[in-house]
């Protein structure tokens, strides 16, 4: 049930009109309800995978908030192997492939809806639970419904138990400030994912499906991923934290004007904030400070001096970290290196910090130097976009052959998509153009401190209709009715 | 204290360690700038931290490294 279909609107309304209507005491065996529902449209035998990872994380939790580690361990182990099981056997059999004499089948298993979402959030509760972070649920409707809540199950945000966990609890009365926020919320969502996403997909489909024929384009196939890809994910987002936000929950945020970032870690810090918060607590710095680690540190220090050998062994972490990343975006050698990409970089200028910091202070220029601000987004943005040729590409092959085509010829054609109708071309590439136009004076807004959604949800009832109309107006003309999923909601 | 502060100044020189409480929650302290003063703390004052101290409360402000230092060294 996808977040732009009727019949999800249909859910959002019940959802609404039940919450307020039923007793405090059964609202979270409603909201289940409407979880299950929302799953089981999805494919009924997927519930199965979602109840093992509820169960088994549930159970753990119990025993694991005594110090058990076994108890920590098993359910791990199950949960992701399920999970690599159904997601990583093509990637398995093809490296088994390459054997002298193999020649397995490549089976391919249909993924449950929000698989790897789900897993990440119940693993992190059992981990939180282990580490004195928070106390076992004991009520197990309640806990599935942590792992459930429909808004998030599809493509986050990932929740965490500590925050997530007492607004689920907690009766939240009516509030027609709660209701405008989240249909403005839901609404700005939504015309991100309808009028620009929608629209990109158009041309980044076109140029990286046919990117032997089209050569030169890589920049413009590129570029718009970038807008599709922010556009259509956080856009998602912002319809899931609206409908929490319609009945008093709030969700954590999970984008942060990324490409307003001005080095790779600060976009990380900004995009797709959940993941990496979790990554980063959950085995960042559990890698970081395990023991091998601290003789690995020992160790460098000794060859490598204070400054490096400091920053290597945190670089080495930081590659693993990524490499899983990468992985947990698809099980492909194209994300693997799309991980690494990014691991490498954010490595290597860690190991670089003091000699940056002494170039800049030899140079005069400082953090805050408005110049030197302008220059590092922009580089940040270079290096994020040719991170989208490994994210977008087939294969690693299809990615240089792309980077390396793409100044070989003219970069840039609003034709593209069909150069025998330059009408129908238009009528896509404008909503793109002026769609990104509001998006980033709001961004700028954002940037500056405004709290924008707080300023649109004081404006009078018709003006919040007359938007939600437009939306769907505009949609309905300029939209692309082929594209209607969200990219996230494959992972 | 003194020793902590040139910790600090060594690994991100650009903070104001006497009156920052935000050192975490404002972006001023990196993960990575986080990983390396564990390291130097681990290695000054022989002890371990463990992931579960690695939280804000804990590295937002001068005072609160300090403070966990001086707990972990019992």
């Amino acid at each position: 049930m996808s977040f732009t279909s009727f019949s999800f609107f249909v859910l959002i309304a019940v959802c609404c009109a039940g919450y307020y209507l039923i007793p405090a005491r059964h609202r979270h065996i409603f909201l289940l309800a409407l979880s299950v529902v929302y799953y089981i449209a999805g494919g009924p035998v997927f519930l199965l995978y979602l109840l093992f990872a509820a169960l088994t994380t549930y159970f753990g939790a119990r025993v694991a908030a005594k110090g058990k580690k076994a108890a920590v361990a098993v359910p791990l182990l199950l949960d992701f192997g399920v999970l690599a099981v159904l997601k990583y056997t093509p990637l398995a059999v093809s490296l088994l492939n390459h054997l002298p004499g193999a020649d397995f089948p490549i089976v391919r298993f249909a993924l449950p809806l929000g698989i790897s979402f789900y897993t990440f959030q119940s693993a992190g509760y059992l981990l939180d639970v282990y580490w004195g972070r928070c106390e076992a649920e004991l009520s197990f409707p309640r806990y599935l419904l942590f792992v459930a809540f429909f808004p998030q199950l599809m493509q986050g945000p990932i929740g965490r138990y500590g925050s997530l966990a007492p607004q689920l609890r907690e009766a939240h009365a009516f509030d027609i400030a709660n209701i405008r926020r989240g249909l403005w919320r839901i609404g700005w969502g939504l015309f991100k994912k309808m009028v620009i996403a929608d629209n990109a997909a158009l041309y980044v489909n076109r140029i990286f499906d046919d990117y032997a024929s089209l050569k030169s384009l890589g920049i413009e196939g590129v570029l718009m991923y970038s807008v599709q890809l922010y556009m259509d994910f956080s856009g998602g987002i912002d319809v899931a934290l609206g409908i929490a936000e319609m009945i008093g929950i709030h969700l954590d945020e999970n984008f942060r004007q990324p490409y307003f970032a001005q080095t790779l870690t600060d976009f990380w810090h900004r995009w797709h904030i959940t993941l990496g918060n979790g990554m980063k607590d959950y085995l960042f710095y559990p890698i970081s400070l395990s023991g091998w680690m601290s003789r690995l540190r020992k160790w460098s220090r000794r060859k490598l001096g204070k400054e490096i050998g400091r920053a290597f062994p945190i670089g080495v972490a930081n590659l693993i970290i990524f490499f899983v990343v990468g992985i947990w975006h698809g099980a492909e050698w194209h994300f693997i290196v799309y991980g690494l990409y990014n691991g490498l970089i954010i490595a290597v200028s860690g190991l670089l910090t003091g000699t940056f910091r002494r170039w800049k202070k030899s140079l005069g220029i400082t953090d805050r130097t408005r110049w030197f601000q302008a220059f590092r987004m922009l580089r940040t943005f270079v290096i994020v976009n040719i991170s989208w040729f490994l994210d977008r590409s087939g294969s690693v092959r299809q990615a240089f052959q792309m980077f390396r085509n793409s100044f070989r010829g003219p970069i840039f054609s609003i034709h593209v998509i069909d150069p025998s109708s330059p009408s129908y071309c238009m009528s896509h590439f404008l909503p793109i153009l002026a769609g990104c136009a509001v998006v980033l004076a709001v961004s700028i807004m954002k940037e500056r401190g405004t709290d924008v959604l707080k300023k649109v949800s004081s404006l009078p009832s018709w003006v919040l209709a007359a938007a939600l109309i437009g939306i769907l107006i505009i949609s309905a003309v300029f939209g692309n009715k082929d594209v209607g999923g969200f990219i996230y909601a494959n992972f | 204290m003194e020793e902590i502060l040139a910790i600090l100044e060594d690994i991100q020189p650009d903070a104001d360690y006497e009156n920052c409480t935000t050192l975490i929650d404002d972006g001023i302290l990196s993960s990575f700038d986080v990983l390396s003063i564990v390291g130097e703390l681990e290695d000054t004052y022989n002890i371990r931290i463990l992931p579960v101290e690695v939280v804000p409360a804990n590295f937002n402000s001068a005072r609160a490294i300090y403070d966990m230092v001086q707990r972990l060294r019992g």
